[in-house]
């Protein structure tokens, strides 16, 4: 029986399949749910389907909701710029001398991934908690512990940074691999410093890979809940430890989902902006079909 | 198959003068055939094990105990675990009945899960070991496992405790040490620490503003007869809020774990904090041991008046299977037997079953086996009154 061959439309959608399958229904089928959820309420651990814009009012009616909102955001701001700062000078080395070294040192990198983020924080709490190796080693010298690395806003942002500069490090790297060192040299011949060239060539060219850098660490540092758990005190709670709390010990879903819904929000809105200061052209980019 | 047996294969059906195509068909069929054959067999083998679902305390997870159950009922166990008593029931709620046959509960809750029909009633005949009981655990000392007072089973008891307050003795003044205050005392800021649990702040804070406002005697909501910390009136949160958001400042922090208490505790940077005295009874042997050079106590019931619980076992109302209601029963017997007990008073936690006799006295006097008549005064854990109103008043202190 001669089997009948799939034309290229037919092709193109059994490719785009398994990636639309994926979409719907681990992304556009969750999110509609919570916005659904956002608009019922919760009594007694029931969600009743009763739409009202409650939750909405809660959220922006008062200061409580909107507290947790602006520690979470400046703490995504803080972790990725410390990120960024610390990843630049760690990519550039890696891509630029890195030689047949580089894939080891990337790997090496993301060592820290193959535990579990309990492992990792307890591990952080290890070297920065009251009986910590910082603390014991200065206590051991009859100095005084530093306090502000114990159970603080402090350690909650070193915790998230510790957590998330792979993320930045690996976008970077990737970027500056399709970068033209050359370029450096040709600007250094027409008398530019270093600092000027990297500020003028280096930077601009690989800004699309530092915009997905600071995407990476930005999105996850702003709905982090386990590291403020472990690390942060009573005056660190994030809005993604207390959403948690919503769909666990409160029970409170309805109010957890309008809290879900404004975190997807504000990281879309961080996301378009961050695409806006992106040019294509400047960056190199080849994408985007004909 | 080996590679040479596979090779030989071949090669005879090569000179057969069989394809390989042909070859493969008939393998596939005599695999399918084969298949056919063993199904029953497989399935009589696989129903032969029936797995119990548990939503349980971690600490409870025992693996001798465990062990020996799945030996002698041809039994699987599968456990999975929770860290209050509000997520269980919210897990419960949320399907669970459909994926769990025995979830354990405190205090007030076994009365919440079977009003809510999440639960069924247990037999008694088929839990012999309840015997063993502590008269102050069971009725008419203790009715919580029943519907109402001389209602039907809807629990078999596991083990009980405090949310007392664990103090180092070197630093909690004398005329201090029988009071709420302790946690609430700027003369200790620094020093304090409490659990991330917001039902027990909340219900320990709400006692403390009973007090002070004086209405612990008074009239109360939700048609209780007698003063619950689970259901305050509204001036009572709302002076409980004010103690938390002050007690803020004295906290070092919230602990997630009895570890991360001990490692606050044992070096002396906390001097108090509310737990289930497992780490009075770590400190109290390490104190003994000659590890550490202070001594502690732990506050059972505060003058004000303090939280209790007894944990136990329930059946889940989705769990309809016979074979499997009954074999849920013998998992209970077999934990509360006196064995299982003395192994789970080994790691610290106290049974609600005299199991004195296969213990040494200073572990009774430790796990507090002797004192149970004081759970007699201890508000049980209950379902905050609405959980809606009780999650701003946290919010609202966690933001302050």
């Amino acid at each position: 029986m001669a089997r009948r061959r799939l034309g290229p439309e037919g092709r193109f959608l059994l490719m785009a399949l398994p990636g639309a399958i994926f979409v719907v229904v681990f992304l556009l089928l969750p999110i509609l749910s919570i916005i659904v959820f956002s608009f019922w309420r919760t009594e007694s651990y029931t969600l009743i389907p009763d739409w009202n814009l409650d939750n909405y009012a809660t959220l922006f009616g008062t200061t409580t909701y909107m507290t947790f909102l602006l520690r979470s955001f400046t703490m995504a701001v803080a972790v990725s710029l410390a990120s960024l700062v610390y990843a630049w000078p760690v990519a550039y080395f890696i891509a630029k001398h890195g030689d047949r070294y580089r894939l080891l040192l990337i790997l090496a990198l993301a060592a820290p991934f193959f535990t579990g983020i309990i492992l990792r924080v307890t591990g952080i709490q290890g070297v920065m908690g009251p009986v910590g190796v910082i603390n014991l080693g200065l206590m051991n010298y009859g100095l005084q512990p530093i306090e502000f690395i114990m159970y603080t806003q402090t350690a909650v942002g070193i915790g998230v940074t510790y957590l998330f500069i792979p993320f930045m490090v690996t976008a970077v790297y990737l970027s500056l691999l399709n970068f033209d060192f050359e370029l450096l040299e040709v600007a250094k011949i027409n008398g530019a410093k270093p600092w000027r060239a990297f500020i003028e060539i280096t930077w601009p060219l690989n800004w699309m890979g530092t915009v997905i850098g600071l995407v990476l660490v930005f999105i996850p540092s702003m709905a982090e809940s386990i590291t403020p758990r472990f690390l942060g005190g009573p005056n660190a709670a994030s809005f993604g430890q207390v959403l948690g709390l919503q769909f666990g010990e409160t029970g409170t879903w309805a109010l957890g989902s309008a809290m879900g819904v404004l975190l997807f929000a504000v990281s879309s809105l961080v996301i378009l902006l961050m695409w806006r200061t992106v040019n294509l052209q400047r960056s190199g980019f080849t994408g985007g079909g004909s | 198959m080996s590679k040479e047996s596979s090779k030989s294969r071949m090669s005879k059906a090569r000179k057969a003068g069989v394809s390989r195509r042909s070859l493969l068909k008939a393998s596939a069929a005599g695999a399918a055939a084969a298949a056919t054959f063993a199904a029953p067999h497989i399935r009589n083998a696989e129903a032969a094990t029936i797995n119990i679902r548990m939503l349980i305390w971690q600490d409870y997870n025992i693996a001798d105990t465990v062990n020996e159950f799945e030996a002698k009922y041809d039994a699987r166990i599968s456990p999975a675990f929770f860290d209050g008593n509000s997520e269980a029931f919210n897990k419960m709620k949320a399907g669970g009945t459909a994926d769990f046959d025995l979830v354990m509960a405190d205090g007030f809750w076994p009365r919440l899960y079977y009003r809510d029909g999440l639960i069924q009633p247990m037999n008694e005949e088929l839990l012999p070991n309840l015997a063993n009981l502590f008269p102050d655990f069971a009725p008419p000392a203790y009715n919580l496992l029943h519907d109402k007072p001389g209602g039907v089973r809807i629990g078999a008891n596991n083990c009980w405790g405090s949310y007392g307050i664990t103090m180092n003795l070197d630093h909690i003044e004398p005329a201090d040490r029988d009071s709420l205050n302790i946690m609430f005392d700027e003369k200790y800021g620094g020093h304090l620490a409490t659990g991330a649990r917001f039902e027990e702040n909340i219900a320990m804070a709400g006692i403390l503003a009973a007090t002070q406002l004086g209405t612990v005697d008074g009239p109360r909501p939700d048609g209780d007869e007698s003063f619950n910390p689970y259901h305050l009136t509204d001036e009572e949160l709302e002076r409980a809020k004010e103690l938390l958001i002050k007690q803020k400042g004295l906290l070092v922090t919230r602990y997630q774990d009895y570890d991360s208490l001990q490692k606050l505790m044992r070096p002396g940077l906390v001097w108090a904090s509310p737990e289930f005295s497992e780490i009075y009874r770590r400190l109290t042997r390490a104190y003994e041991a000659g590890e550490i050079d202070f001594q502690v106590a732990h506050m059972l019931q505060p003058k004000e008046g303090g939280l209790g619980w007894i944990d136990s076992w329930q059946l889940s109302s989705g769990t309809t299977d016979s074979e499997a209601i009954e074999l849920c029963h013998a998992w209970v017997n077999h934990y509360i037997s006196n064995e299982s007990m003395t192994r789970v008073a080994q790691i610290g936690v106290a049974p609600c079953y005299d199991v004195r006799e296969f213990l040494p006295p200073e572990e009774v006097s430790l796990l507090m086996m002797d004192r149970t008549v004081e759970l007699r005064g201890l508000h049980m854990f209950d379902q905050p009154s609405s959980p809606e109103k009780w999650e701003r008043v946290w919010s609202e202190v966690e933001a302050a």
